[in-house]
């Protein structure tokens, strides 16, 4: 399917004008005509075009003057400047100055034709990248309730993150499970250079070694056992865009010799081939360990952490900024309330008190998880103690007798699994049974991971 | 643009302009016929379009000749100019052949579509008039890549185009012939 485009021609020669407007119109394509640099200007008081084909040689303003009004207007139009063959270098020096192309009159069809399509493309491609960052920012805010913050303490948070964002230094951010690094992470990109360019994403602390190498680097078909076709790595996926490496922490010091060279020569190799491909990408990294501790272990490479960590970033836990808890549940509770229907209006005082007092291990993501439990189990209009038992059980008014032995076992467990960020051999042990018992009643509950 | 009543009145004049192979003249002619359905008819030869000769470029304006062809009085509703004269537009270094979208005149030219193959010129023509008359019904390009209303930039291209219209066109062209000659 062609796009429909909007085309302006910038032309002393009538002429001109009128066998482009004919010769784009067959293609679908609507055509506003100026005569002179000012004529078109006066044009752009009304509307911006999707295309500009602007003469160089005009009376009065020429091209080049035209050209620089015009990107104070639109910084983002496609302008394709028209040359007569003397004036090559002119043509040249405009696209220093932002035009994207020029045509050399009297054009070849198979030039202007692949021109406008390759135009096209770049359009279709910039509508999509938008549309999808749109999509993603708003799942983003619905899953991780945005940014809700009031505490002075995020207030500085945010400061800083438009602080770093522009450059395209190195970040190290650090936090406990679950307070948002990734969503810090996220920002910092949508707010720097790269925030045209990809955002990919690898929690290291989730694979293998040989898997996280693959993962990274790629691989080439016939790697190794598996690999029936070729994959480009994160490092790769990465260029001009931000690659975030969240639990740096958690990877070996032979993957960290081999990120390390990949990050300083500016090239990755996929896994069974032998051509560095170059990337460039902005690097952040997350972790909730203490990395300078690892250092004095023997378990952190000093020479890696002082690449990875130019500038760090500390997301506070939950417990340091309370005053959050309550925006944050009522964030989450409107949330749940749209995606199951139910017919809640809030929560009581007690169960703010609870939220509130309670100690969050598992920050941010683990209050959501209790909202949404909270409201699945919710018997009344609001969200009281009752429905928070698994939190604070004594400080509850509760009525254990209104809940099944069956309820009070799945928000057990779910708090559990929520502290231990879903690692099932921990969460086991924490709640005092074996892993193939945990496993069972994940299956009998239909407990899945969110 | 008079609406003709699809009987025995010609719908298309084909205007010679300079000497023309008459086998080509007979292949345009009859693919009009059979594609279209248009009442077709063959005007005798005009003199060379020297009005429309651009010293600067050895080439004849495309342009000038579908508004002069536009002009012609007597004729039927639409006009198809062809010659072997290379044509060229304003802004363009050449084309196959050129048409007012929507309006009454159209041209071609046989000089850019010789081949070894003696077949494979009169295909081209006959592919490019189709396409002309097309864009005089209203239609403009179309982004499949073997429709007539594809658009070529080079012979390669042209080659590639199936002598018909896709099904979307097809339906387009069928509708405004429809509206242009209602059948009695």
């Amino acid at each position: 399917m062609t796009l429909s485009m909007q085309i302006m021609v910038v032309d002393d020669e009538e002429t001109i004008c009128e066998a482009l407007a004919a010769w784009f119109a067959k293609d679908g394509h609507s055509v506003q005509i100026a005569n002179s640099g000012a004529q078109a200007l006066e044009c752009l008081e009304d509307c911006l075009f999707d295309v500009y084909l602007v003469d160089i040689k005009m009376p009065g303003m020429d091209g080049l003057e035209f050209l620089a009004h015009l990107k104070e207007k639109h910084p983002d139009a496609s302008v394709i400047m028209i040359t007569a063959h003397g004036s090559i270098q002119t043509a040249v020096e405009a696209m220093k100055r932002g035009a994207s192309d020029y045509l050399c009159k009297p054009f070849d069809p198979d030039e202007l034709s692949l021109l406008m399509e390759r135009i096209l493309a770049n359009r279709a491609l910039r509508d999509e990248n938008f549309a999808l960052r749109e999509q993603l920012m708003e799942q983003q805010e619905v899953v991780f309730g945005g940014f809700v913050a009031q505490s002075e303490i995020m207030r500085e948070l945010f400061t800083h993150i438009e602080d770093v964002a522009p450059s395209s230094t190195p970040i190290l951010i650090t936090g406990e499970t679950g307070v948002g690094k990734e969503m810090v992470a996220q920002a910092i990109h949508m707010h720097g250079e790269q925030a045209e360019g990809p955002f990919i994403a690898i929690n290291c602390g989730a694979l293998s070694e040989t898997l996280l190498e693959s993962e990274l680097f790629g691989h080439e078909r016939g790697a190794f056992t598996g690999a029936v076709k070729a994959r480009r790595g994160r490092l790769e996926m990465a260029n001009y865009g931000t690659l975030f490496l969240d639990e740096i922490g958690e990877i070996s010091p032979k993957m960290q010799v081999t990120l390390l060279r990949a990050l300083e020569e500016k090239c990755a190799t996929r896994v069974g081939g032998s051509s560095p491909i170059e990337t460039d990408f902005r690097l952040i990294s997350a972790t909730h360990r203490d990395l300078p501790q690892l250092i004095r272990e023997g378990r952190f490479r000093e020479d890696f952490f002082y690449r990875i960590n130019v500038i760090t970033l500390g997301v506070p836990p939950l417990r340091d900024r309370r005053e959050d808890i309550s925006a944050l549940a009522d964030y989450f509770l409107e949330h749940y309330i749209q995606k199951t229907g139910k017919r809640l209006e809030g929560f009581t005082q007690r169960a703010l008190g609870i939220l509130t007092a309670y100690g969050w291990p598992g920050n941010v993501r683990e209050l959501r998880n209790v909202i949404e439990r909270a409201v699945v189990i919710a018997r009344g209009r609001m969200i009281g103690a009752e429905e928070l038992t698994f939190l604070n059980p004594a400080a509850a008014d509760c009525n254990l007798g209104a809940l099944t032995l069956q309820e009070v076992e799945i928000s057990h467990i779910g708090a559990a699994l929520e502290t231990c960020n879903w690692n099932i051999s921990r969460a086991a042990r924490q709640l005092g049974i074996d892993r193939s018992t945990l496993n069972r009643k994940l299956k009998r509950y239909n407990l899945t991971r969110p | 643009m008079n609406n003709a009543t699809r009987t025995d009145q010609a719908e298309l004049d084909i205007v010679l302009l300079g000497q023309v192979d008459e086998t080509a003249v007979s292949i345009v002619a009859a693919n009009l016929q059979a594609v279209m359905g248009l009442n077709t008819r063959v005007q005798p030869p005009r003199e060379k379009p020297e009005y429309a000769y651009l010293p600067g470029r050895g080439q004849f304006d495309a342009a000038k000749i579908i508004g002069a062809l536009a002009d012609l009085e007597n004729m039927a509703p639409f006009v198809l100019g062809l010659t072997v004269f290379d044509l060229c537009t304003p802004i363009l270094t050449f084309v196959y052949g050129e048409s007012q979208l929507g309006g009454r005149a159209a041209v071609i030219s046989l000089q850019r579509l010789t081949d070894p193959d003696p077949e494979l010129p009169l295909l081209r023509a006959a592919k490019i008039s189709l396409h002309e008359v097309g864009h005089l019904l209203g239609i403009g390009h179309c982004w499949q890549p073997d429709c007539l209303m594809h658009f070529s930039s080079n012979l390669e291209t042209l080659d590639a185009l199936q002598p018909q219209f896709c099904s979307a066109c097809e339906f387009e062209m069928v509708r405004r012939l429809q509206t242009q000659f209602p059948k009695e």
